[in-house]
């Protein structure tokens, strides 16, 4: 069975009143405060492939994207980037693409481990997203794409997460 | 002038980042320049550390991308660099930033040095220049070639322009570099890598292409 991927950085009341009842399909990523961040090893390549070497929380997250056919990335804007949480998430998921390079719209990128078709949505949030900071998250979004070779169906900026409710899900 | 020089390699030792900020650090051991050396390769930074660099007159990051941005341990020291820089009413400081990239193309690095420059910005320092490096995977093995020369004659040329750049505290265009190698060499040599180092670890070739 395919299923949804949300991760995100929000804090727990907030989460659920954003979520007040979600789906047994869908998984969630939330920062239980214990993540530990990627170290460059590339062990989840050539020691223990599809699996970060990390045993936190974290380790498995590779495996939870090749499951998956939509990935919801809830995350405040930090200089036209991901949280540190969210990005330290998505730092420990590289296990879902292959060391290889591939050579994609003229460019170098990773080869395919799985076969899976992934669809992101993007939610920023921020009270002072700058008109810079939102082309560059935007851009980051689409090169996150072609690295992953997934599609984007939406990239959303608002100012406060209270204006999620009701409109993700 | 007072020259941080900081690696955001979370490895602590043989990093890409490292040789880099090694090479550029020849150009600027001149006109009593003082040079510390920090490395980011943590998630929080002392009051000492950053007390030491908010007395410095150009900050110079040197880190890899991951996922197309900036490494997360070095965005949550960035983040607290930003609320310290920000309480700080007279400062004048210019950043520098040298990211590389596994990927071939310097080019790739261009989000996470537009993320530098949105920093810059957010807590309140100069943006100098952005120096984009690809191939980067293959950095360490050439650390002993001279730059300038060989597979690093495009750094050397780079190298120079933002050393004069630092040096005169001036602002330059961002520069996108790859190796002096062809590309297709680069691709093979890298596969062959993966496959060197799976099967020193005791697996097999096959097992690169593993799921779960």
């Amino acid at each position: 069975m395919q299923m949804r991927l949300l991760i995100h950085d929000l804090k727990s009341d907030d989460f659920q009143k954003i979520f007040p009842d979600l789906s047994r399909d869908t998984m969630v990523i939330s920062d239980n405060g214990t993540i530990h961040y990627c170290v460059g090893c590339f062990g989840c390549w050539v020691k223990t492939p599809a699996v970060c070497v990390i045993r936190d929380s974290y380790g498995d997250m590779g495996e939870y994207l090749s499951k998956c056919n939509e990935v919801i990335i809830i995350s405040k804007c930090c200089y036209g980037g991901f949280s540190p949480f969210v990005k330290n998430v998505l730092d420990r998921s590289i296990s879902y693409i292959h060391p290889y390079f591939v050579i994609r719209n003229g460019e170098m990128h990773h080869r395919r481990r799985y076969n899976n078709k992934i669809d992101l949505k993007v939610w920023f949030y921020g009270e002072n997203i700058t008109e810079k900071e939102r082309i560059t998250a935007e851009r980051l979004v689409k090169a996150n794409a072609v690295n992953l070779d997934c599609s984007v169906s939406k990239v959303t900026f608002i100012g406060s997460i209270k204006e999620m409710e009701g409109l993700i899900l | 002038m007072k020259i941080a020089l900081i690696n955001g390699s979370p490895k602590i030792k043989n990093s890409a980042s490292g040789c880099l900020l090694k090479e550029l650090k020849a150009f600027l051991e001149h006109n009593n320049n003082i040079i510390s050396e920090y490395h980011f390769n943590k998630t929080q930074l002392s009051r000492e550390e950053m007390e030491q660099l908010a007395q410095c007159n150009v900050l110079i990051f040197a880190f890899p991308i991951y996922v197309d941005g900036i490494p997360s341990h070095l965005l949550n020291c960035l983040m607290q660099l930003e609320s310290f820089f920000s309480a700080i009413e007279e400062k004048n400081i210019i950043v520098y930033s040298i990211v590389n990239c596994g990927f071939y193309e310097g080019h790739q690095t261009a989000i996470a040095i537009e993320m530098m420059r949105n920093w810059c910005i957010k807590s309140g320092l100069c943006w100098g220049q952005g120096v984009g490096v690809g191939a980067g995977g293959m950095l360490v093995s050439i650390k002993n070639v001279s730059i300038g020369y060989g597979p690093k004659k495009n750094l050397g040329v780079a190298f120079k322009k933002l050393a004069d750049n630092i040096l005169k505290r001036s602002s330059g265009e961002d520069i996108f570099i790859t190796a002096n190698f062809p590309r297709i060499l680069y691709k093979l040599a890298a596969e062959m890598g993966w496959r060197k180092s799976i099967k020193a670890n005791g697996l097999k070739r096959k097992d690169l292409f593993l799921k779960k």
